[in-house]
């Protein structure tokens, strides 16, 4: 078991089995590195490619980020800021495989997003264009195992169905790690930064967060608001459990969390829209 | 009350919330709640852009709507893995509420 946590671990540092990114990120990520680039640098840069740019737009107007009305790069980069948009650059071309092979993880994917927006806002919490971000990549980690490991993902999901176990206990018995950690891999390899990375790293296990615990605690609420409320699949239908630690850190009272389950409930209808014209765009 | 896409919206059917428009959620309401929907009433709004509206009561039943009692017992099924633990146990007690009251709301208007 620890030989395929490994295999999985090599193929995913190994960047070339990954999903194509554009050479673009590369020199995005450098350009970002660098303080004394400007954000019309980065905007012009990314714009130059214009599917990219097409997909990065599309997802910044998606449901997760409350509905900007985001028509350009560089309003994209002032709203949401750099770090999100170079995220959904990253990301872009996997978002696009889960749309279309994948639709269940997709909408629980946006789901989450959109859940750790309200949560986030009506919390008062910074950045929360990075806490949706992060929400909206949590479960990265089982894309890359169904794209990579196409007969592991279809035997997990046979133990789910047999055994009646959450996704994270049969990835633990059958590969030796769980999404969580093949996320973390993947977003430590793109060099997010830790306010992205540790959400997906710590969403079932917040206790082991450190320097981003109040964010990976909006994540692990966003994930089993989506859960509880039946939108999408995210591979099995079971709510998990709500960790203490990640309620007090939040300071979650039973009130706050109605008047959340309440506005999550109206804006699902919504994602659903969004995620019908998605489709409905993907099959013309 | 329901959200429904404006696609759905018949005549005769009462607003439950207000209707902003889409480029200016912030703005003033441009229909407001309890105003009864027209043919013409709907067709402003289609040309408004408008993608959904809430009215009062469930009226339309869409496909895969399911009863009361089907989401309620869905509901267990989906918390059945945490029915010991004390704060998810909260968060479905918010559920079951919630799915009562948007149904209870046919029940009220029914009865009147």
């Amino acid at each position: 078991m620890q030989e395929k946590r490994l295999e999985i671990r090599n193929i995913i540092m190994n960047a070339s089995s990954l999903p194509t990114l554009p050479g673009i990120i590369s020199k995005l990520n450098a350009l970002s590195e660098n303080d004394k680039s400007s954000v019309q640098e980065m905007s012009r840069l990314v714009s130059s490619d214009q599917v990219l740019s097409a997909r990065i737009l599309k997802l910044a107007n998606s449901p997760s980020y409350g509905f900007y009305r985001v028509s350009t790069i560089s309003n994209a980069m002032i709203l949401l800021g750099v770090n999100v948009v170079k995220s959904l650059a990253l990301s872009s071309s996997i978002f696009e495989i889960m749309e279309k092979n994948s639709v269940g993880l997709w909408e629980h994917s946006l789901g989450a997003g959109v859940a750790a927006n309200i949560i986030a806002r009506r919390l008062k919490l910074p950045e929360c264009e990075e806490i949706s971000t992060a929400a909206l990549l949590h479960d990265i980690g089982k894309v890359i195992i169904r794209l990579n490991f196409g007969d592991d993902y279809r035997q997990l999901l046979e133990l789910i169905e047999k055994k009646e176990i959450p996704m994270l206990e049969a990835e633990r018995g059958l590969l030796g790690t769980d999404h969580t950690e093949v996320g973390a891999w993947l977003a430590k390899g793109w060099f997010l930064p830790d306010k992205l990375v540790e959400p997906i790293a710590c969403h079932h296990n917040v206790a082991a967060a450190t320097s981003q615990q109040s964010k990976a605690a909006v994540v692990h609420f966003a994930d089993i608001l989506v859960k509880a409320s039946g939108f999408g699949f995210s591979g099995d239908d079971f709510v998990p459990c709500i960790q203490p630690v990640a309620w007090e850190k939040l300071g979650m009272t039973e009130t706050i969390l109605t008047e959340i389950v309440e506005e999550l409930e109206d804006k699902l209808v919504d994602t659903k829209n969004f995620s019908l014209e998605m489709q409905t765009a993907n099959e013309d | 009350m329901q959200k429904i896409p404006l696609l759905l919206a018949e005549p005769d059917m009462v607003l439950a919330r207000d209707i902003f428009r889409y480029d200016n959620a912030n703005g003033p309401p441009i229909c407001g709640r309890g105003v009864t929907l027209t043919d013409a009433l709907i067709e402003r709004l289609t040309r408004m852009e408008v993608q959904t509206i809430t009215v009062e009561g469930h009226p339309v039943r869409m496909d895969g709507d399911r009863t009361e009692e089907e989401i309620l017992l869905a509901l267990d099924k989906r918390f059945e893995k945490v029915e010991n633990d004390p704060l998810t146990n909260k968060l479905k007690k918010i559920y079951r509420a919630h799915y009562m009251k948007s149904f209870g709301d046919q029940g009220a208007r029914e009865a009147t």
